[in-house]
């Protein structure tokens, strides 16, 4: 009777896998990319810079599994690899082989709800998105960053594939309160090594410890998280750093989502700018603090047209004099062989200044068919990126079509930048 | 003797009951016609088809789950079919609302507008439990399609305004308690009508598997709500949670 009992419970142990998500998912999508740039012939020093048309094309997939194991244990994961013919998207500088070959393991965990609902445990690599910005996310402070070469084009800073980190996450849901800690090692190995494991996963130069705090209070969700890293002992960097955030997301009435959120990193530097004259220099700038902050709204109709709206301060970037600065400093640039600093990117693209807004209006124009029309303005020099975007969408396979575009004069951060326009015609096929 | 005592036994338990009948509240009635559908925490496979006319548009495959009733309920969905959107995963609790897509980990906020104009708030309408969230305006009897109903007019009541529909009529069959058709309002503006049908007992309730439900706007353009399967899955509370959506491995009915 025992041995009867303990059969019963063996089967439907292994038969309640059956009943949970088993599925493999693949995306594949091809992107063809025409691009207008300035460039300027390097072996023609002081030469105006010309504008020069590029197609790039590439091919990406991903392939996704969840598999629940046992009862409240399962593992998932994602592998993406993309073939790209032109990832240095200019002319002057096409890679050695031509076709440029990556892939990694984007996320690769095993979960376990030791207390349904209430603890979990995961370990192995995963991607942590905290922010709830659009166009820039001041709490997402472990961030690869996108992959691929199409981030952007949609206004939007988070891309479709970004790789995780390895580490070991817990989490605990006790009634409006949930915590959650995620611990991550420094993964190093040598140069040697990384000629092959490029192609499985970045290396993680610092230790990091990230713990968030999320609290129902109540329509609205608050979020509280800090970050400390350090590279550790032996590292090229082993200074201790702290970064701390809070976030919060609620609505206002039927139509309308509100998010704010405020993150602040130490020990952050930053390149100034000393000359932008004859001889340009630059120095090192250390900084005790860098605040950022965000804070937006969604505002929907019931004709489903929806606007959103954010701004976003950034607390590295430059403002009044030191700014003027920067763009002196990046006109100088321009006409020299341009081997110097750039100071004007060194935080990511459109990042320099410290003051930014974002608009974006979207809707559906029939069943199938979505368009958007973003624009991100530098709200101190008035220069600005903007798109549009259009989805056609369909059981399998979507096609989407998007138009970038820069504009400014040559004394502003958007009119400085290489980039002219930028468009995108994307098949996606999902299996 | 006998024949008398059992005589004024029958005439009294007649009577009783008949108080009883009318003893009744059209409130209580209402909680009667609820009470008849409502499974406790009920999980689900759902098939939602939207047409315009006579043609299909769109067609999802969702797995979820549902504690509670009315607006004060809460539920996880997945989307599992089409291919284009399978990953999704939605948690509504009340007017807070998170979609998560596939590949991110941080659930969007959406608008109860937002919830309201998608498809997905097709859901509030199956899953809305009148008597929590409506008072009994007025309870009238009337023919519908040859069957005998009751007509309620109900009115969302005062501390749940946050109810995504101010205004509800709703027809019920008399002889089986079971709503047949109804139509969902924001005030004066016609929002949805809905046709329950399909009657199944299931988890012992009368449980309507398929719901038809036309936009107020444009009547042409529908939306077939149909249960695959369902069964019960109790959970704890944590899970109608922001941060348990990314943790979610959704599950089929057993």
């Amino acid at each position: 009777m025992k041995r009867a009992r303990l059969l019963l419970a063996v089967s439907l142990a292994i038969l309640a896998p059956a009943f949970s998500l088993c599925a493999w998912d693949a995306q594949a999508l091809l992107d063809v990319l025409p691009t207008a740039t300035l460039v300027q012939e390097p072996w023609v020093p002081g030469d105006p810079w010309v504008q020069s048309e590029t197609t790039e094309l590439t091919a990406q997939a991903a392939l996704s599994h969840t598999q629940a194991i046992l009862e409240g244990l399962s593992v998932s994961g994602t592998l993406w690899g993309m073939a790209d013919s032109l990832p240095s998207q200019s002319p002057m500088s096409t890679p050695s082989t031509k076709i440029d070959l990556q892939s990694r393991i984007l996320e690769l965990k095993l979960v376990w709800e030791a207390i349904p609902g209430t603890l979990i445990w995961d370990a192995g690599k995963k991607v942590i998105h905290p922010s709830s910005g659009f166009f820039r996310t001041p709490l997402n402070v472990i961030s690869h960053g996108a992959l691929g070469n199409t981030a952007n084009l949609t206004g939007s800073a988070v891309g479709t594939w970004e790789e995780g980190w390895v580490g070991t996450d817990l989490t605990l849901l006790v009634g409006s309160f949930t915590i959650a800690s995620f611990l991550s090692p420094r993964l190093q190995w040598s140069g040697d090594a990384d000629r092959a494991l490029q192609y499985v996963s970045t290396q993680q130069t610092d230790y990091q410890d990230l713990t968030r705090v999320d609290v129902r209070l109540g329509s609205a969700d608050v979020r509280l998280l800090g970050l400390l890293s350090t590279g550790g002992p032996g590292s090229a960097d082993p200074d201790l750093r702290f970064t701390a955030g809070a976030g919060l997301d609620t609505n206002i009435g039927d139509a309308v989502t509100v998010r704010a959120e405020v993150s602040a990193a130490s020990s952050q530097n930053r390149v100034m700018v000393t000359s932008s004259q004859v001889q340009l220099s630059t120095s090192t700038q250390a900084v005790a603090w860098a605040p950022r902050a965000l804070a937006g709204f969604t505002w929907t109709n019931q004709d489903q047209l929806s606007v959103m709206a954010e701004y976003y301060y950034n607390g590295l970037g430059f403002i009044g004099n030191d700014y003027a600065q920067v763009i002196s400093y990046s006109q100088t640039l321009r006409g020299t062989s341009g081997a110097d600093t750039d100071v004007l990117d060194q935080f990511g693209d459109f990042s320099a200044a410290q003051h930014y807004g974002f608009v974006r209006v979207s809707g559906k124009i029939d069943d199938k068919l979505t368009a958007a029309a973003w624009s991100t303005v530098n709200l101190q020099d008035f220069s600005g990126l903007t798109g549009i975007v259009l989805t056609l969408t369909y059981d399998k396979w979507t096609l989407n079509a998007s138009l970038m575009n820069a504009w400014g004069n040559t004394d502003t951060e958007a009119g400085l930048s290489p980039l002219l326009w930028k468009a995108d015609l994307e098949a996606s096929l999902f299996l | 003797m006998r024949t008398i005592r059992c005589v004024v036994m029958t005439v009294a338990a007649l009577f009783a009951m008949t108080i009883g009948l009318y003893a009744e509240s059209p409130q209580e009635l209402l909680a009667r016609v609820d009470a008849r559908r409502y499974v406790p925490d009920l999980s689900f496979v759902m098939q939602m088809t939207s047409f315009d006319g006579e043609k299909q548009v769109d067609s999802n495959t969702l797995w979820g789950f549902i504690n509670g009733v009315g607006s004060a309920n809460r539920s996880l969905i997945a989307f599992t079919d089409p291919a284009s959107v399978r990953g999704r995963r939605m948690l509504m609790d009340g007017n807070i609302v998170y979609l998560l897509f596939p590949k991110t980990t941080n659930p969007i906020r959406l608008s109860p507008l937002q919830v309201l104009m998608g498809q997905a708030s097709n859901g509030d309408v199956v899953r809305t439990g009148f008597s929590q969230d409506y008072d009994v305006s007025s309870l009238t009897e009337t023919d519908r399609n040859g069957v005998r109903c009751y007509l309620f007019s109900l009115a969302v009541k005062e501390g749940r305004r946050d109810a995504s529909y101010r205004k509800v009529t709703l027809w019920v069959e008399k002889d089986s308690l079971r709503p047949a058709y109804a139509e969902f309002s924001t005030g004066d503006k016609l929002l949805k009508q809905a046709t329950y049908s399909d009657y199944r007992t299931a988890l012992g309730k009368d449980l309507p598997f398929s719901v038809d439900i036309h936009d107020g706007d444009n009547p042409q353009k529908h939306t077939v709500m149909a249960y695959v399967k369902v069964g019960q899955k109790p959970v704890p509370d944590t899970v109608f949670r922001r941060d348990y959506l990314p943790s979610w491995v959704p599950e089929q009915p057993r």
